[in-house]
């Protein structure tokens, strides 16, 4: 919203000498979101009235004509200019040396200078509307039409914007600062809130006395719901002539087209006082009567450009005896237009309920300046204020109207709340005592009629805070705090009371596992959204009946949201193949599924949801990435304190390859699948020439040590023995059974490689090993390490057929 | 005699000085002190001399012995001290062998940086499901019947219950406020937690706009506490991620489920507060909204307000992580592009 602050000063005198930008802080700390002030005068330096005193031709050019301008100089100047419309005698907008216009209104701001045109000198130039900023003031019919200033009063030389009335500064205000405070909607509450702020007394609204015996117009309020008062005033003696030009000014700072006087007299009120109004051509108005009720089923409003929209039961619309007008409070129909052969009108004021206005406005996505006050929730007594001012103007400027028929229907007006706070309450919120003249000097200049009583302020909200916005007293306290400025209360410290530190063991476990992931192990941390491409929940062969589903998803093929991190990893798994063929990725986050979950009460039931972590490693050699995955899932227990998950044979999950899957267990209960993806869901996400081992487990189904677990051993005394062994087994013996039959012989078994190759049989592969050996008290002697090694290859030999690889 | 001595000195300690290595030097060693040396034979040719002679050469060779054994430890140490464990110098400029090592998500990086913080002012962390019903997201907070963030063109609701209402009506949650009731109703007052976590919105995007974007919230909870303590919050958040204290503003703001509620601004670091094209030409950028938890919200958390009170505040990390690093495209942070994820390492 845009706010003038000439008008403004209307109401309220601001203190002397203050700057625009501290308004627009001071507004922005206590008020609304000031975004800019704008001087708007300051474009038009250099910008004057001229009086054309002689039309010459131009000796050298059919279409351009010299003329001689009285600037209000010393002696009239030489203009050359090629405007279709110029006689001696007319008073024109003249473009100095120096002045800045736009060319046909289009593209970069150019600077004016004193210049030849084909052989004849030119001082500056005579404007077209579009030049100079001014087309909402004088329309322009064609290109080469230059402004006429008949009619206005002005003298050679006077600067433009004074003559305009455009020396003013603007305030853009941020609308959505003002969604819950109806009574900042119009200038006259703005200048409230600044009359508070300074502490400066505020003006009354211009007052107009109406005959109350007039004949009554007749309306009718069928929907007394949505309509809390209609106020119908018939005047003759109106016309399609033009506003004065301070009060198009006033409409052009604002952002609003000028038309003619009596759109203009109501667009104008409305930005004054925030309640919108309406004019209806009063032979347009069949019946002389005014109907305020429902639409019915299949009616259509017509609009000015011969389109028309269909209405629902639900919308509110303003009718003469047979068909709807206007559509109540957001815009009017072809009917309600204001033409040359208009003689009267008849004036709407009205109040509508916000929530009727908001709910039609959204189904014919259409905000008006009208609506989106209606939906703020505007107070009736506002009637008054928009109905004086606009009479007190169509006096001003129809003087020869007359009102000659009026109605005031208001089936419920707006009641004042009446809020009772207490001095302990804001003394204790506030944080300091203010004191009690303080307090009520704040809420009075706002409005508020204010008693104290046994330390009670009984404060009567104004109609204005009444909608809605002032209900209870935090409410009042706000204001209280607001106006003093939030930023003059001393931030007091938090203290903190030492019962017991922060202990989150499950936070810091997810902690631990990501930063073991991203630290220890080189995965980068992927950020994928809940909702995936359907393309990869197939592709990893994802059941997805229990899925949950989005009733309007980003995209169709978005509806879906994760069951698992697997498709969204294989996703970016693809993306990424074109820039880099080695890498690692994890992500941690929610999954859901249909299911029966209550986090916090019996009557919300939600899908199940519950964290998930997966991890890929992509690279070319699949064995060499999937032990490298396996060694990574094998030691995250150790590295973050938690209890042992292990790794078994089990269901294959689809997306796995049928020779190299396992469970992930936690105390036998599987929490999660690792292996290497198969070809199949490769293909079918574009993963090319490259392999990934993966891994998803349940993250809330880990369960961290409540300390470390390990415990300190004692150093031997006497170095390990150290023996490498190679075995010869069949292909089938793995390494698990070897790992069991000599663990308990030794103190360390660690695995070394697999070979196959020219000195092993076929259908054979040798295994090679360390063993670490130690007795307990002395030193190994040869023979007993002799004689221990025998020992281990005869179990071998027995358990798995294994022979000792000779060298 | 004498001048042959003298000769053996002077030719000796040459050979010393020559000596480029341990081994030459050893062979040095032998050849001047050995068995086989000149000195060892003066000393055996010694028995055809007087008395008197024996006695001088004596004297001479002994010294000239002490001269080459001093010289000796000097050169050896002269040599030790120029040795390398290399066999020739190496290109010292060739990049050393790269730490392999991946990353956290840059907002998970400023996420734990700020709970870190808030850990050592007692605040607790808490997560939120992603799924949340109307009920929680909006009903609790005070959100009017006909708040258009209720439509389905700012929230995203969940098939089967878009036309449903309250509990029955489920949704990606729009905001992280919904879990400060959740977690109340749990952990009853007074309580100090913060609630990290992604929220969704229906939204077109663009470089400056995403559905899908991380939030940090902190609420606290207790009796007799004033708004202005909310001031202390704020600058923990600021000086953890900028490392300084910043300047900051708090002006009137509204939100359902504040009372009042507040706009936290901070001084443009760009300009320091002069006015530059990033702030909007005036000196302060909108960091994060606050404010007093509304009566209406604790009362649906099962507090009586006129007990209890206590203020939020919220701040969005994406835009936090972008001005920390300069980020100019919001897209980026969930576009798993480790392109971009790398320069986080």
């Amino acid at each position: 919203m845009r706010v003038s602050l000439n008008l403004i000063k209307k109401y309220v005198d601001l203190p002397k000498n203050i700057t625009n930008d501290k308004i627009a802080y001071d507004m922005t700390l206590r008020t609304v979101e000031v975004e800019g002030a704008l001087n708007v005068g300051e474009k038009f330096h250099d910008i004057i009235v001229g009086k054309i005193l002689e039309v010459k031709a131009h000796p050298n050019a059919d279409k351009l004509r010299v003329c001689i301008v009285d600037i209000g100089e010393d002696a009239p100047v030489q203009i050359v200019c090629g405007g279709s419309n110029l006689y001696a005698g007319e008073y024109v907008v003249v473009c100095k040396p120096g002045a800045v216009v736009v060319w046909h209104g289009q593209g970069e701001p150019v600077k004016i200078e004193k210049t030849k045109m084909r052989g004849e000198e030119s001082f500056g130039m005579i404007c077209a509307a579009e030049e100079v900023f001014l087309s909402d003031f004088f329309p322009q019919m064609d290109e080469a039409e230059i402004i006429d200033l008949k009619g206005i009063d002005c003298a050679p030389g006077d600067n433009i914007a004074d003559v305009l009335d455009l020396n003013d500064t603007v305030l853009e205000i941020d609308n959505k600062s003002l969604s819950n405070r109806p009574d900042l909607w119009g200038h006259y509450g703005i200048a409230r809130e600044l009359s508070t702020i300074y502490n400066v007394p505020l003006r009354k609204i211009e007052s107009y006395d109406i005959d109350k015996n007039l004949p009554k117009y007749n309306v009718e309020i069928e929907e007394t719901n949505k309509c809390s008062r209609y106020v119908a005033v018939e005047i003759d003696g109106i016309d399609e002539r033009k506003a004065p030009i301070w009060m198009q000014a006033a409409l052009v700072k604002c952002g609003l087209r000028p038309i003619n006087a009596i759109v203009d007299i109501t667009n104008y009120v409305m930005i004054a006082t925030g309640q919108p109004l309406h004019a209806f051509d009063k032979t347009h108005v069949d019946g002389e009567k005014i109907v305020v009720r429902n639409a019915k089923k299949g009616e259509e409003l017509l609009l000015l450009d011969n389109n028309s929209i269909s209405l629902t039961e639900d919308d509110l619309v303003i009718c003469d005896k047979d068909e709807p007008l206007a559509l109540a409070g957001i815009r009017g129909g072809k009917k309600d237009s204001i033409l040359p052969d208009t003689k009267g009108v008849l004036l709407e004021v009205a109040s509508f309920s916000a929530t009727a206005i908001r709910k039609t406005g959204k189904r014919f996505a259409e905000k008006t300046d009208a609506s989106m006050r209606f939906e703020k929730g505007i107070d009736t007594q506002r009637v008054d204020e928009g109905l004086s001012l606009a009479l007190t103007l169509i006096k001003e400027i129809f003087p020869e109207s007359k009102i000659v028929k009026y109605n005031d229907v208001c089936p419920s007006a707006t009641k004042k709340n009446v809020i009772e706070v207490s001095r302990k309450f804001l003394n204790e919120r506030l944080g300091k005592v203010i004191s009690d003249d303080v307090i009520k000097q704040i809420l009075t200049s706002l409005g508020y009629e204010v008693t104290l009583d046994n330390d009670i302020y009984t404060c009567v909200v104004p109609t204005y805070r009444s909608t809605g916005d002032v209900t209870i007293k935090d409410d009042v306290m706000g204001d209280i705090a607001r106006i003093l400025s939030f930023d003059s209360f001393e931030a007091k410290p938090i203290t903190i009371t030492l019962e017991h530190s922060i202990n989150q063991r499950k936070v810091l476990l997810e902690k631990r596992i990501m930063e073991y992931l991203a630290y220890r192990c080189g995965f980068y941390e992927i950020f994928t959204y809940p909702w995936i491409d359907e393309k990869y929940i197939k592709a990893a062969g994802i059941d997805t009946s229990d899925a949950i589903r989005l009733a309007t998803p980003p995209a169709p093929e978005l509806a879906i949201l994760r069951k698992s991190l697997v498709p969204g990893a294989l996703e970016a798994i693809s993306k990424n193949l074109r820039y880099y063929d080695e890498f690692k990725i994890f992500e941690v986050s929610e999954v859901y599924r249909k299911g029966d979950y209550r986090p916090s009460s019996n009557d919300e039931i939600l899908p199940v949801q519950h964290k998930s972590l997966t991890g890929a490693i992509v690279g070319k050699d699949a064995k060499k990435i999937f032990y490298e995955l396996k060694g990574v899932l094998e030691n995250m227990a150790r590295y973050t304190h938690m209890e042992a998950i292990t790794l078994e044979k089990d269901e294959k999950p689809n997306w796995a390859d049928i020779n190299a899957y396992l469970s992930i267990k936690l105390n036998d209960e599987v929490i999660g699948y690792f292996g290497l993806l198969n070809v199949k869901t490769m293909n079918e996400c574009k993963i090319k020439r490259t392999n990934v081992a993966m891994f998803e487990l349940n993250l809330d189904s880990l369960v961290p040590f409540a300390s470390r677990d390990n415990k300190y051993e004692r150093l031997p005394e006497l170095p390990l023995v150290e023996k490498d062994l190679s075995i010869i087994v069949d292909e089938d013996v793995n390494w698990e059974i070897i790992h069991q039959t000599i663990k308990n012989k030794v103190k360390e078994v660690e695995f070394v490689d697999v070979y196959r190759g020219n000195q092993i049989p076929e259908g054979k592969k040798s295994v090679t090993f360390k063993v670490r050996m130690i007795n307990e008290g002395s030193t190994m002697t040869m023979e007993e390490i002799n004689e221990k090694m025998a020992s281990i290859l005869k179990s071998l030999e027995k358990r798995c057929g294994a022979k000792l690889r000779e060298e | 005699m004498k001048e042959r001595l003298e000769e053996i000195k002077t030719k000796g300690l040459e050979k010393i000085e020559n000596a480029k290595t341990l081994v030459e030097l050893e062979e040095v060693k032998k050849d001047l002190t050995g068995k086989k040396s000149k000195l060892a034979e003066v000393f055996k040719n010694m028995g055809s001399l007087s008395a008197d002679e024996k006695k001088s050469v004596g004297m001479l060779t002994t010294e000239i012995k002490n001269v080459f054994a001093e010289k000796l430890s000097r050169k050896e140490e002269e040599i030790i001290s120029n040795m390398s464990v290399l066999d020739r110098p190496i290109d010292i400029t060739i990049p050393g062998a790269p730490v392999k090592s991946g990353a956290l998500h840059p907002i998970t990086q400023m996420r734990n940086d700020l709970n870190e913080a808030f850990a050592s002012l007692g605040f607790e962390v808490y997560t939120e499901d992603d799924i949340s019903s109307e009920k929680y997201a909006f009903d609790n907070l005070n959100f009017a019947k006909d708040h258009p963030a209720r439509q389905s063109m700012d929230t995203y609701w969940i098939e089967g219950t878009e036309d449903k209402e309250g509990a029955e009506r489920l949704c990606l949650k729009p905001h992280l406020t919904g879990g400060s009731v959740r977690y109340l109703l749990k952990h009853g007052a007074p309580a100090r937690f913060v609630y990290p976590g992604k929220v969704f919105r229906n939204e077109t995007t663009d470089a400056r706009h995403e559905r899908a974007f991380y939030q940090y919230e902190a609420l606290i909870v207790d009796k007799d506490i004033s708004f202005s303590s909310g001031m202390v919050m704020i600058q923990t958040i600021l000086e953890k991620v900028f490392g300084k204290k910043i300047n900051t503003r708090m002006r009137e703001g509204f939100f359902p489920f504040t009372e009042p509620g507040y706009e936290i601004d901070m001084e443009c670091l760009v300009c320091g507060g002069v006015g530059c094209k990033v702030c909007n030409h005036n000196g302060w950028i909108e960091v994060m909204p606050g404010g007093v938890i509304h009566p209406n919200v604790l009362k649906s958390a099962g507090l009586n307000p006129d007990e209890w009170t206590g203020f939020y505040i919220n701040i969005g990390l994406d835009r936090l992580v972008m001005m920390r690093y300069g980020v100019d495209d919001v897209r980026l942070f969930h576009s798993s592009d480790l392109r971009f994820l790398k320069e986080f390492k």
